[in-house]
């Protein structure tokens, strides 16, 4: 538009004003305090400055690939970047929202210090000096008093953590932590068994890169999956992985039948060509019988039975062992349906899916070939025997010939670029320390402090957050390794983008131990900070409060589960907002502070003097990528040899830029740098393969393991293999069982296949069958877009009505507005949020018992479970659930943080599903919380 | 009442009507049908972007691997949108398909078009419903996205006392904010609810505090760059969604296209027989929403 125009177009408006003002005038009645006025819109629309940045979300542990426009400086619409082939350009509603995140009134502004209680949510506003100096001055006397172990550093998110973690690992402490604790470890159980991996999905992420016979690369859209079984795992509405939603329904249109397992009818579900509601934490168990079916029906010689490919023993150990483990159930009882287990029968009376219907789905994934069975995060890492069937589904994968082939599952983990390298600071893991113990000095490695790996969670390979409350309480005595015996208090707990009061498992057990005080009235957690962008419910009972910068003014890596390495930048798109600093300002702040403290543990040749800037610090964590081996079908890089390492960026691989070091079988071009990146659309593709196991697997013996702890004689020497073997050997030593498995009656980790009961199920374990009557409502919660702990505040987003468990069915309500900051007291405005103009988290309940407790949608009623642990929320009765199963939004409702925005408004009529958790209900060997193992019953208020 | 001809006459683009021509169209819409579409007064901006010039300020494709096979969907979209820019504004045709088969319901289109057209608080050119039907366990549930229709024959253009809203050659129905003296009528006459009132609203009168950054920036909508306040247009207008026109005149698919997690949207030129959305459309389980309506929607379902 040229100026003339513009001149022209404006005065015209003005010339219109007149005309236009009585009718908006009326239109906006008494609206709020700013809006922009004709002269200042003008002066604004003048030549806007216009810019692309990619970067990666944080919007959700998704990460997508962004594209943000800027104009003058401001982060104004969000794009997916089309050079990501994880997302391709799309983003869902929460990606697209972040403007709302990153602009957001309740962001923390400044830092703060504590002026009340815990929990009372008075603060003083300080500077970053004080902040800082404050922590400093603690963490120095809590490492001379107790021990720099007495320290947890958890970053709640994955997702950057790798500053902070660097800084407390030097500081000291092992006890570095991250979500994955509280996400889904017995989901990612299995796949780490049997192949060293985490993450299984099926092969739908599209396009991929893929060599051609022409020795080009080029961008595969084909699908080939002919079966895709969801058990428990909604893509659509949880987003973890952004493909999952084309992938599916792309997959689906290519030829593909889509079978959903769930309680509820999810979104996903909504889309398959069958949904099985399933009765809650019994996807072991049809899992077990899917497995018995096809053991029993299998037959190489029948191609309408030839279920398994055999050809997966000559790739295996253990399989004959795990077959008779297995098998040996067969024979017993069960002893509440008194049935033979694993029959179909019997998994009918457990999971309530009716017997044929069980058999035809093992005959349909055992004929189907390339099929993906994949479990979910709720339905399967959220109960307490979800091991179980994480590894009954991947051994199902692997017998079934479905692993690794166009088509099937890809175990993610292992096929995804490494980034972090040195630049994590896990070699400070293996400093030597020592401590006093008994009287005697004792010498090991500072992991060997670690509380759960040496302490009562010796397998909790993601370590065992859920049970942190209780170690606040009660304190760490180290039970394995060279300092067992050692104790040491928790007496520092800093927590960045967690909220674990509300996820952390039941938030009254975090308050407890947040606020639990010693015999002289202090603290027995001395130092509480917080450090977040927005201010959620653990922020109040921080004694000091750090505002990080958002995802858009920050950097690092984002890689998040794509079928092939992928590794996309996140990078800085807008000026810090406010006084936040990033993750990188903070570790640098820190631990100058620290140094300046006598610190002998932080060099500056390990900090400042090694990053100048925050880009050095990523280029060195992108030094290692992709670091993946150079195999599988089409070989990625014929022109080298099969096998090595692959190092670099893509270009430079591909034009030959290479040094190929054949005594440690890598190929090494020139390394991938933020800079690099930014050059190329902020992301870096390397080939896709099909057939990549075994090169790619992580188990001891480089095959698909059934056992897990074996010993082989080769040459004399006698060699012990297996994932548990390490565990096992530790406890041989101690002779301290850890309490966990000691609870399941077992001495160590089982050397093949297990089989235990979930927790607080009436149907399925038979010490909670006396509760059913009283208690006859099982609790389930899920993940929905915004039901997030750190998201509800988004205002585009709580007008969406999602799944039936945030609906907006709000009643009206009137408040005086309070923003988030030091004094959070009322700023004289009133505030109304209309009736039913805001979804509010309600519990989910099926119609037909609705009518039978005569509730209706809308009411309030309150939940209470046998341990007295009550919440309430409002009815929401529909078709959508199986009967006598409630669902709830996942850290939902009950939100008491003002940084909640409306959300907080409507804290006593929502439910925060976790105040029914069961603390102790700690799956017993990883240390998972069992969210979805409840029983309530029903009152209406 | 209007004659047909009348109607038609009303929903031409642009005729040259100063105020006081628009008082005697408001009085006598008989009249304002003779009043000859000559004399512009100035360019119109929501018919910018003349015929044949594509290639000027095109954004360039993104730069992926080329396909093993066909065109990938997004690229070919975007060809073939190219393609259709290098004709005469009069031979294009824009429709839109939107696979329900394939929508996740996410919202995401919603959202981007939101930050796309810096909408206010409160109005969503592009919702998605959700239906549920059945009892347990039969149950279904089903997302369907809700766009301007842009319909060939669109009950809301006859309807303007202004002639603030008329279809264009290309077949975009659009909204001239600049003569729309928000009455209403349009938003009344649309069967599809497409049509909002801007009620000037700002993010602060929901959530607190003051105007957010983004709002102090210009929206493009129809190439034109306007800082949203409380006593200018739009405010105080109908609005609705418009295929994103800003965008299409620089080569690129509208925001909810774009953005689409289930790749549910697809975008193009229905005039062109090699365009993705022709070859959709010409399947067996293609529909339109009301279409006993006879109001020709250039959005079209798949099932």
């Amino acid at each position: 538009m040229t100026d003339a125009m513009t001149e022209k177009k404006l005065s015209r408006r003005n010339f219109l004003k007149v005309g236009g003002l009585s009718a908006v005038g009326a239109a906006m009645g008494g609206a709020g305090f700013r809006a922009i006025s004709l002269d200042e819109a003008q002066r604004l629309a003048q030549a806007p400055s216009v810019k692309y940045t990619y970067t990666a979300d944080v919007m959700c542990p998704a990460e997508c690939g962004l594209m943000v426009k800027v104009e003058n400086g401001v982060a104004s619409a969000i794009y997916g970047n089309p050079h990501v082939p994880y997302n391709a350009g799309t983003i869902c509603s929460k990606g697209a929202s972040g403007l709302q995140m990153v602009y957001n009134p309740n962001r923390i502004k400044y830092p703060m210090i504590r002026v009340g209680e815990r929990g009372e949510g008075k603060f003083k506003r300080v500077s970053w000096d004080e902040a800082i100096a404050y922590i400093a001055d603690k963490l120095t006397a809590i490492k001379k008093n107790y021990g720099p172990e007495s320290v947890i550093m958890d970053t709640g998110d994955v997702t950057d953590k790798d500053t902070y973690w660097r800084l407390f690992l030097a500081f000291g402490t092992p006890n570095c932590t991250e979500h994955g604790a509280i996400c889904d470890t017995p989901r990612r159980h299995g796949p780490r068994l049997l192949l060293g991996g985490k993450r299984i999905e099926p092969d739908i992420m599209r396009p991929v890169l893929l060599r051609q016979p022409d020795g080009t690369l080029k961008n595969d859209y084909s699908y080939r999956s002919k079966l895709i079984i969801y058990a428990g795992w909604n893509p659509f509405t949880a987003t973890r992985i952004n493909y999952e939603s084309r992938g599916t329904v792309e997959a689906k249109l290519a030829g593909a039948k889509l079978i959903v397992i769930d309680p509820a009818f999810s979104n996903t579900a909504a889309k398959a060509d069958q949904w099985i509601p399933i009765r809650p934490g019994t996807d072991p168990d049809l899992f077990a019988a899917v497995l018995r079916y096809i053991l029993e029906h299998d037959n190489p010689s029948d191609p309408s039975r030839r279920y398994i490919d055999w050809s997966f023993k000559d790739k295996s150990v253990g399989w004959d062992e795990f077959e008779t483990e297995f098998r040996s159930w067969w024979k017993k009882v069960d002893p509440i349906n008194k049935l033979n287990y694993f029959t179909p029968e019997w998994a009918e009376q457990r999971t309530g899916i009716a017997a044929e219907k069980i058999t035809e789905l093992a005959h349909t994934y055992g004929i189907t070939k390339p099929a993906a069975l994949v479990w979910g995060m709720a339905g399967t890492g959220h109960h307490y025997n979800g091991y179980i069937t994480s590894i009954i589904g991947m051994a199902l994968n692997v017998i079934t010939g479905n692993f690794d082939v166009p088509g099937g599952v890809i175990d993610t983990e292992l096929v995804r670029s490494d980034k972090g390298g040195k630049a994590t600071g896990k070699d400070f893991f293996k400093r030597e320390v020592k401590r006093t113990v008994n009287g005697a000095e004792v010498v090991g490695e500072q992991e060997q402090l670690h509380m759960d790996l040496f302490g009562n969670w010796v397998a909790a390979w993601d370590d065992a957050v859920g049970d942190y409350p209780r170690r606040m309480l009660d304190g760490v005595t180290l039970q394995q390794g060279p300092f067992r015996g050692h104790t040491y208090p928790v007496k520092a707990y800093i927590l960045r983008t967690g909220n674990s009061v509300i996820t952390g498992s039941a938030t009254w057990k975090w308050q407890e131990a947040l606020t639990a005080k010693d015999k002289l009235g202090n603290y027995k957690v001395d130092l509480v900070a917080y450090i977040d962008t927005p201010f959620l419910e653990s922020g109040l009972y921080a004694d000091v409060v750090l505002p990080e910068a958002s995802y858009m003014e920050r950097m690092s890596l984002s890689d998040v589960y794509p079928s092939h390495p992928v590794i996309w930048l996140r990078d800085v798109v807008i000026e810090k907002q406010f006084e936040s600093k990033t993750p990188f300002d903070i570790m640098i702040a820190l631990a100058k502070a620290l140094h300046k403290r006598g610190d002998p543990d932080i060099k500056p040749k390990d900090f400042w003097e090694k990053y100048k800037e925050e880009a050095d610090f990523w280029t060195e964590a992108l030094a290692v990528a992709p670091g993946k081996p150079n195999v599988g079908v089409p070989l990625p890089y014929p022109q080298y040899p099969a096998g090595y390492k692959i190092i670099g960026t893509p270009e430079s691989l591909e034009a030959g830029r290479v040094k190929i070091d054949d005594e440690k079988k890598e190929i090494k071009g020139e390394p991938v740098t933020p800079q690099w990146l930014r050059e190329h659309h902020g992301v870096a593709v390397w080939p896709m393969a099909y057939f990549r196991d075994p090169g790619i697997l992580k188990t001891s013996s480089k095959k698909f393991e059934f056992q897990w702890d074996w010993t082989e004689t080769k040459d004399n020497k006698t060699s012990r293999y297996g994932q548990y073997s390490k565990y096992n050997k530790l406890i041989e030593e101690s002779g301290n069982v850890p309490p966990g498995i000691a609870k399941l009656g077992w001495k160590k980790y089982p050397p093949t296949f297990f089989w235990f009961e979930t927790m607080w199920n009436s149907h399925t374990n038979p010490d909670y069958t006396q509760y059913q009557a009283k208690y006859p409502f099982q609790v389930i919660s899920s993940r929905v877009h915004h039901s997030m702990s750190g998201t509800q505040m988004i205002d585009w987003l709580g007008h969406f009505p999602v799944e039936d468990l945030t609906m907006p069915i709000n009643d009206e309500v009137a408040y005086d507005e309070i923003l988030v900051g030091a004094d959070p007291a009322s700023r004289g405005r009133k505030r109304r949020i209309p009736a039913n103009s805001w979804s509010i988290a309600v519990i989910q309940m099926s119609s037909a018992d609705a009518l039978q407790l005569g509730l209706k949608t809308g009411d309030l009623v309150e939940l209470e479970n046998p341990l007295g642990h009550k919440t309430r929320g409002k009815v929401n009765a529909v078709e959508t659930i199986r009967p006598g199963v409630l669902r709830m939004p996942f850290g939902g409702g009950g939100r008491f943080s003002p940084g909640l925005g409306k959300n907080f408004y409507f804290k006593d009529v929502t439910p925060n599903a976790n105040q029914l958790v069961d603390p102790a209900a700690i799956s017993p060997i990883m240390g998972m919380p069992g969210y979805n193992d409840m029983l309530v019953k029903v009152t209406k208020v | 009442m209007a004659t047909n001809e009348e109607k038609d006459a009303l929903t031409k683009p642009d005729t040259p009507l100063s105020r006081r021509g628009f008082m005697g169209s408001f009085a006598s819409a008989t009249f304002a049908g003779l009043v000859a579409p000559t004399m512009l007064a100035e360019v119109n901006l929501a018919q910018a972007a003349p015929a044949g010039q594509a290639g000027n300020d095109l954004v360039p494709l993104p730069d992926v691997p080329e396909p093993v096979a066909g065109q990938a969907p997004v690229i070919r979209m975007m060809r073939d949108l190219r393609r259709a820019l290098e004709k005469p504004m009069n031979q294009r045709r824009w429709i839109m398909v939107i696979d329900l088969r394939k929508c996740t319901g996410c919202m995401g289109c919603t959202i981007a078009c939101v930050t796309e057209n810096k909408l206010p608080p409160g109005i969503f050119y592009r919702p998605v419903f959700t239906e549920t039907h059945g009892k347990f366990p039969n149950v279904s549930r089903r997302f369907i996205p809700r766009p301007c229709m842009q319909c060939d024959k669109p009950p809301c253009t006859s309807v303007c006392p202004v002639r603030a809203t008329w279809k264009r050659e290309d077949g975009i129905t659009v909204i001239d904010y600049d003569k729309c003296i928000g009455c209403g009528y349009c938003i009344t006459a649309c069967p599809y609810s497409a049509r909002s009132f801007d009620k000037g609203y700002f993010s602060s009168d929901f959530e607190g505090d003051g105007l957010q950054p983004y709002e102090t920036l210009s929206a493009h909508e129809y190439g034109v760059d306007r800082v949203q306040s409380r006593d200018s247009s739009p405010v105080g207008n109908a609005r609705k969604c418009h295929f994103c026109i800003h965008r299409i005149e620089k080569g690129l698919l509208p925001a909810c296209t774009v953005s689409c997690m289930g790749r549910a949207t697809f975008f193009g030129d229905g005039n062109d027989p090699k365009s993705l959305v022709s070859e959709l459309i010409g399947k067996p389980n293609v529909m339109r929403l009301k279409n006993e309506m006879g109001t020709e929607p250039k959005v079209y379902y798949l099932e």
